[in-house]
C-alpha cells in the first residue's frame, strides 16, 4: 500500500474542529464495516450520504467523493465496491496530513 | 460599519442531526458575524425559535423532517425565513419546499460563500418586509425583482427627483409612489393621487391647476387645484399617458417654472411639489406616435421604475396570498384559513392578468366560500374562473359608466340635446363634446322614438 502522505490544506479557523471531525470518520469506518457484515444497505447508504454532505465543507473533497460512491453502491447493493471504498477511506484517513493556512 | 457588525444582533438557528455539519456551519456563520445557536432535531428547534431571525435546517432528519419543521414555523409566522439544506438535489423536494415558503434551498455539500451570501440575502429581504419600520413597510414580497426595485426606489426616495413608474394595471404602482413619499422629507405634507384618465379633459386642467370664480360656466367659486393642495408634498399623476396633449404642455410649463396659473387667473402661484407619475401604457411608443410630448416624457422619466407583473414575481404569490388571507380574517373577525399545497401550486402557476388586484379578489372569494380551515384546489380553480381575468382600469370603468349615463339621458329625452344637457348639468357645447367622445348620435334616439 502506498504510504505517501496526502497533504490537505485546511482553513485555520477550522483547526479546533478537525480532530473531532476525523475521529468521527474513524467511527464511520467501524460502522460501515459493521453494516457490511449484516448487509445493512440502508445504513451504508446513510453513512455514505452523510460523508458526501460534510467532507468537502471541512476541506476534504476526497471524503465527499468516497461518500457519494458508497451511497451510490449501497443503492444497488454492490457489496464488493462498498468494501473497496471503505478500504480507500481508511487508507485516506491513515495518510492524510493537514496543513492549516 | 463593517459588514460583520451589521449582523451582530442576528441570531441564526441551525438544525441538523449531524454534529459535524452543525459545527462546520456554526464556525462559518460565527466568523461572518452572526450569533449562532443549534439544535439536533426539529423538535428541539421549535423551542429555540423565539429570538432567532432565521432558521437553517436539514431536510432529512430523524423524527421531525425539515419540511415538517418549516410548516410548523409558518403556522405562526408565514414570513419567517427558513433555508433548507439537502444532501440530495431532488427537484420535487426543492419545489415543495419553495411552495411551502422556504426562502432558499441549498444542496450539500454547501459552499461557505454560497451559504453566507444566501443568509445575508434572505435576511435583507426579511428586514425589508418585516423588521424595518422604514421604507416600504406595507409592501409584501420575497422576490429578487421586488427587492431590486425597492432598493432603487429607496435610494431615490429622500430627494426631489421626479419618478416615473411603469407597469401593468393592478401591479401596485400607487403603493410604491406612496412608499417613496413616506420615506422622503415631504412625508409630513400631503400625498395627493389623481387619475389623469378618469377626469374629463375639460375638468382636468382646473382640477390640477385650479380656477378663478367665473372662469367658465359653472365655476361659481374659486378652486385651488391639486398642485397647490399638494404644496410641500407629492403629487402622484396616475395614468399620465391618458393626459390630453393640450394639457401636457401646461404641465411641462409647471414643472419647468415651478409655478401654476389657475384657469381664468392672470396671477401665478409658486408651488413646491414632487411629481411621481405612472402609466400602464408604453409611453415610448406614444412619444413616437406623437401622442405624448417627448420633452414632458423625459422631464417625468428622470428615475424610471418598472413594476413587475405578478406572474413575473410568482415567488411572491405564497407570501401575498397568506398576507391577504390574514387581512381578510382580521377584517371579517374570522379565523385565518390556509391554502392546501396543491391549491398554492395552482395559484403560483396561474398567469394573473389582473395582477395583485386579481389575487386579492381570488383570495377574498376563496376565504368567503371555504367552509373549512383549508382552501382546496377545486375552490381555487372555481374562484379563478369566477373572478374576471381582465379587470378594467378605472378609466375604462368610468368611460363605460359615463356612456351608459349619456345613453339613458338621451333615451329619456328622445335625443333632445338641450334637454339632455340640462339634466346632465352641462351646457350644450360640453354635452356635444361628450357625445362625440363616446361616438353617440342623438339622432338615433329620435329615430327609435318615432318608430
Amino acid at each position: 500500500m502506498n504510504q505517501d502522505k496526502i497533504i490537505v490544506h485546511i482553513d485555520r479557523d477550522l483547526e479546533d474542529l478537525i480532530p473531532v471531525f476525523l475521529d468521527n470518520r474513524v467511527k464511520d469506518i467501524e460502522n460501515l464495516k459493521s453494516a457490511v457484515t449484516v448487509n445493512d444497505y440502508d445504513k451504508l447508504r446513510s453513512i455514505g450520504h452523510n460523508l458526501k454532505g460534510v467532507g468537502g465543507g471541512y476541506g476534504f473533497a476526497m471524503i465527499t467523493d468516497l461518500g457519494a460512491d458508497i451511497e451510490a453502491a449501497a443503492k444497488v447493493n454492490d457489496i464488493k465496491t462498498i468494501n473497496e471504498l471503505i478500504n480507500s477511506l481508511a487508507d485516506y484517513l491513515e495518510r492524510v496530513e493537514i496543513v492549516y493556512q | 460599519m463593517e459588514e460583520g457588525q451589521t449582523y451582530r444582533n442576528y441570531r441564526l438557528l441551525i438544525v441538523d442531526d449531524d454534529n459535524d455539519v452543525l459545527s462546520l456551519l456554526s464556525s462559518w456563520l460565527t466568523q461572518a458575524g452572526f450569533e449562532v445557536i443549534t439544535a439536533t432535531s426539529g423538535e428541539e428547534a421549535i423551542s429555540k425559535i423565539p429570538g432567532a431571525k432565521l432558521v437553517i435546517t436539514d431536510l432529512y432528519m430523524n423524527g421531525m423532517s425539515g419540511m415538517q419543521l418549516l410548516s410548523e414555523i409558518h403556522k405562526d409566522n408565514p414570513l419567517f425565513p427558513v433555508i433548507m439544506l439537502s444532501g440530495q438535489a431532488q427537484i420535487p423536494d426543492a419545489i415543495k419546499a419553495t411552495h411551502l415558503g422556504c426562502s432558499a434551498f441549498l444542496t450539500k455539500p454547501v459552499e461557505q460563500d454560497n451559504l453566507i451570501n444566501q443568509v445575508k440575502h434572505v435576511l435583507r429581504l426579511t428586514r425589508d418586509t418585516a423588521a424595518d419600520n422604514g421604507f416600504a413597510k406595507n409592501i409584501v414580497y420575497r422576490s429578487k425583482q421586488m427587492a431590486d426595485l425597492l432598493e432603487l426606489a429607496k435610494s431615490v426616495a429622500d430627494s426631489n427627483v421626479t419618478v416615473y413608474i411603469s407597469g401593468a394595471t393592478g401591479t401596485g404602482k400607487e403603493i410604491i409612489a406612496k412608499a417613496i413619499h413616506e420615506a422622503s422629507s415631504r412625508r409630513a405634507n400631503p400625498f395627493i393621487a389623481v387619475n389623469c384618465g378618469a377626469i374629463p379633459e375639460q375638468l382636468l386642467e382646473s382640477e390640477l391647476f385650479g380656477h378663478e370664480k367665473g372662469a367658465f360656466t359653472g365655476a361659481n367659486t374659486r378652486h385651488e387645484g391639486l398642485f397647490q393642495a399638494a404644496n410641500g408634498g407629492t403629487l402622484f399623476l396616475d395614468e399620465i399617458g391618458d393626459m390630453p396633449l393640450s394639457l401636457q404642455v401646461k404641465l411641462l410649463r409647471v414643472l419647468q417654472d415651478l409655478e401654476v396659473r389657475p384657469v381664468g387667473s392672470v396671477k401665478t402661484f409658486p408651488v413646491d411639489v414632487r411629481i411621481i407619475s405612472a402609466t400602464h401604457q408604453d409611453l415610448d411608443k406614444a412619444v413616437k406616435a406623437g401622442e405624448f410630448r417627448e420633452d414632458l416624457f423625459y422631464r417625468l422619466k428622470v428615475i424610471p421604475l418598472h413594476m413587475p407583473s405578478l406572474a413575473d414575481r410568482c415567488d411572491d404569490v405564497p407570501v401575498l396570498a397568506e398576507y391577504f388571507l390574514e387581512k381578510y380574517a382580521k377584517q371579517n373577525n374570522k379565523k385565518k384559513k390556509h391554502f392546501s399545497p396543491d391549491a398554492m401550486d395552482y395559484l403560483i402557476s396561474s398567469s394573473w392578468p389582473g395582477n395583485i388586484r386579481q389575487l386579492i379578489n381570488v383570495v377574498d372569494l376563496c376565504a368567503t366560500l371555504c367552509k373549512t380551515n383549508t382552501i382546496s384546489l377545486s375552490l381555487v380553480k372555481t374562484a379563478l374562473q369566477d373572478v374576471p381575468k381582465e379587470i378594467q382600469t378605472l378609466k375604462e370603468t368610468k368611460d363605460a359608466c359615463e356612456k351608459n349615463y349619456l345613453i339613458s339621458v338621451l333615451r329619456i329625452t328622445s335625443g333632445h340635446v338641450a334637454n339632455a344637457a340640462r339634466i346632465a348639468g352641462r351646457n350644450r357645447t360640453e354635452f356635444y363634446k361628450l357625445l362625440n367622445q363616446h361616438n353617440l348620435d342623438p339622432g338615433q334616439f329620435r329615430f327609435k322614438k318615432e318608430s
